[in-house]
């Protein structure tokens, strides 16, 4: 991790609301490592509080909570006309419409059982909501995605990309530097509201279009993280 | 006591309110017919003295007394009655002794008393009569019996009798009888539930197979609980599917965490025995998710995410979803859109059935292979068809693949969690659409979206957007 990145995540107040000892201690060890500063909460009361009281910059609230119901404790935050943007926990599935405009509302939905890194990938795709630029143009070192004409460069050569790959691509450049996990890929580039059978869906697509944007002999861009999903940076 | 339960019955109860009003209807009947037939008969001798009386007097005076005589010969039964009075009231010819005391001469007919003296015992009778002063002076009294009106009324007397008291009984023995048979089938169905409630679930009501209403739902009620029996049979066996299912990566989890503690000497070697672990138990979870979500879509009326669905754009996305990994794996994918066509459903859902489908398809289909997605119209509905070049299902597998958990035993070594089929049958039920699942070989499974069920949701949408506005 590099320092300046450690330095801004030291000033990043978290608030966990969960019920589960275990599962919060967890969550807030694993965020703790990565440099955040994490206040926890094991109730809904108690939780919209230190909400209202230490204005964290984002929160992550378990859907079934003792006392108030997470949904509502969002609600209750909204109504106050805090907008800190909220990663919503579930045991339950997301067939619900409540789910639905939590994510069109810019906050984002977690089964449980999830995998740690997940959790932190979304949480800094919370924390990092590309602003809604008016660029026409995006660009990332020699990488270079013209959003009216649907064109790629990467330097001189052209990219001849799909529009579901030039989807991908523009996605990936809004979040460059992070950690994008498969799901994170399904439901943004996809639209996909399920988990496939088809595991490594993601992973073939990704192929294709690392194939294209790292043309031999130039450097990698589009990188792998074993286990978790992809980053695409600056060479 | 209950022998003497059906008479508390409500059944019963209405057969005798039936009863009773039956006998009413009779009694008003028959005396109907005793107030009609008496009026008649009146009305009858009124006519015929009348006319006698005209008779007698239009004749010359001499013979009048003839004319009596033989009046009176005539009546064998002794019904008819006359006078013929002198002006100072004295008898000159008849039976009758002096003319009556209430009779109005030369009034209408009328009923009067008189005494009859011809038997030996006499008796005061009731009789219609009619009196006329002739010009002479004279006064012709003409009468005639009437009591054969009241003989008539003892036969309607002895009619009711007759009629009344068996149909009377008949209604209180119909009421009981179908009392006792309700009591009896309602104790039937009585028996038979409580031993459904005590678990044989392979009991069923009594019902015969006429058109009658206890018949009916007696037939209705066994339709819902083969469902339940099936529903119930098919739970206890996804109870066990799950547990095998779950079983076999969560015992290569454990064996090899067992392994790594006791044989990893360095961190690498502990990382990848980890890894191997994570495998195992994300495959775990996978199942559970897969479940739960299938659960999620049987369990959800979730009409309200319901809109027009473009069917044709959601088959040219799966198809663009699926085209690089049927590549990889040499597999030809390929779309065929008749034209645009829509149904009513839920995009997303209609989205993961067909990439459900399409994904077994790619996964099944031998390498070399093909597998083709169709959207056409069939009658009066839109079919979207999913074939593949692959082993296909056979006709023993094809219910046992739309229950949960199957997998083919030909597929036992290809991953998946196998609820796809599951799946797609779920959401093909919501949208009340069919789900075809044709016999091999070759793959070839159809998604049947009848356009009725479109009508009927445009309807309670018509009909949801006029309430709006009252």
């Amino acid at each position: 991790m590099r320092l300046e990145e450690l330095e801004t995540r030291l000033m990043t107040r978290i608030l966990l609301i969960e019920d589960d000892g275990e599962t919060a201690e967890e969550i807030v060890a694993e965020l703790t490592d990565r440099g955040f500063d994490v206040e926890w909460s094991s109730n809904g009361i108690d939780g919209l509080d230190k909400a209202r009281a230490l204005r964290p910059d984002a929160l992550i609230v378990d859907r079934m909570l003792p006392g108030m119901d997470g949904l509502n404790v969002i609600e209750a935050l909204r109504k106050d006309q805090v907008s800190t943007p909220v990663l919503v926990l579930s045991a339950l599935g997301a067939v619900n419409d409540r789910v639905r405009g939590l994510r069109m509302g810019g906050d984002d939905y977690l089964t449980k059982p999830f995998a740690i890194i997940e959790l932190v990938a979304r949480l800094e795709a919370l924390l990092r909501r590309p602003s809604e630029s008016r660029e026409t143009t995006l660009r990332l070192g020699p990488l270079e995605l013209d959003l009216i004409e649907r064109t790629a460069k990467r330097g001189e050569r052209t990219i001849d990309l799909l529009p579901r790959e030039f989807r991908l691509l523009e996605y990936m450049m809004r979040r460059s530097g992070q950690l994008l996990t498969r799901g994170m890929l399904l439901e943004e580039v996809w639209n996909y509201k399920f988990v496939p059978a088809t595991t490594n869906l993601v992973d073939v697509h990704m192929g294709r279009v690392r194939h294209k944007v790292d043309g031999p002999g130039e450097a990698q861009m589009i990188h792998n993280v074993r286990g978790s999903g992809f980053i695409l940076r600056a060479p | 006591m209950p022998q003497l339960q059906f008479i508390r019955s409500n059944t019963f109860r209405w057969a005798s309110t039936v009863a009773g009003v039956f006998a009413a209807f009779i009694v008003i009947l028959f005396g109907f017919i005793y107030w009609k037939s008496d009026r008649y008969l009146i009305a009858r001798s009124d006519r015929m003295i009348t006319q006698q009386i005209d008779f007698i007097a239009a004749l010359p005076p001499g013979r009048r007394i003839d004319a009596i005589a033989d009046h009176l010969a005539q009546d064998s039964r002794g019904v008819q009655f006359a006078g013929f009075f002198g002006a100072d009231g004295n008898r000159l010819a008849g039976n009758l002794q002096r003319i009556p005391g209430e009779l109005r001469i030369d009034g209408p007919v009328q009923s009067v008393r008189v005494l009859q003296t011809s038997q030996a015992d006499p008796v005061d009778l009731l009789i219609r009569a009619i009196g006329r002063r002739l010009q002479s002076g004279e006064v012709l009294v003409i009468g005639r019996n009437v009591d054969e009106v009241r003989e008539i009324s003892q036969v309607v007397g002895q009619a009711l009798a007759l009629g009344l008291l068996p149909a009377f009984s008949l209604c209180l023995l119909a009421g009981a009888w179908l009392s006792v048979r309700a009591q009896k089938r309602v104790e039937e169905v009585n028996q038979r539930v409580q031993r459904i409630i005590a678990g044989d679930l392979r009991e069923r009501l009594p019902h015969r197979n006429v058109d009658e209403p206890f018949s009916r739902l007696a037939a209705i009620v066994n339709g819902m609980l083969d469902e339940m029996e099936t529903m119930i049979n098919a739970l206890a066996g996804v109870g066990n599917d799950i547990a095998h299912d779950l079983r076999t990566p969560l015992t290569r989890a454990r064996l090899s965490l067992e392994r790594g503690r006791t044989h990893a000497t360095t961190l690498e070697q502990l990382q990848e025995v980890t890894d191997k672990a994570i495998a195992g138990i994300d495959q775990s979870l996978a199942i559970i998710t897969a479940l739960l979500r299938l659960t999620e879509i049987e369990n959800s009326r979730r009409a309200a995410g319901f809109g027009n669905v473009a069917l044709h754009e959601i088959l040219r996305e799966v198809c663009d979803v699926y085209e690089p990994i049927a590549e990889d794996k040499n597999i030809e994918l390929a779309v065929d859109v008749d034209r645009k066509l829509h149904v009513w459903g839920d995009r997303d859902l209609l989205f993961e059935a067909i990439a459900n489908l399409v994904d077994n398809a790619v996964k099944f289909t031998p390498s070399g292979g093909k597998v083709d997605l169709e959207l056409s119209r069939g009658n009066k509905e839109t079919v979207v068809r999913v074939t593949d070049t692959g082993p296909g299902i056979s006709e023993r597998e094809r219910e046992a693949v739309l229950r949960r958990f199957y997998r083919s035993d030909k597929m036992r070594n290809t991953p998946g969690v196998g609820l796809g089929l599951s799946l797609v049958a779920a959401i093909a039920k919501l949208h009340g659409f069919r789900l075809i699942v044709s016999p091999g070989p070759g793959g070839r499974v159809e998604i049947v979206c009848p356009d009725e069920t479109a009508t009927r949701k445009e309807e309670t949408l018509a009909c949801r957007a006029e309430s709006r506005f009252l």
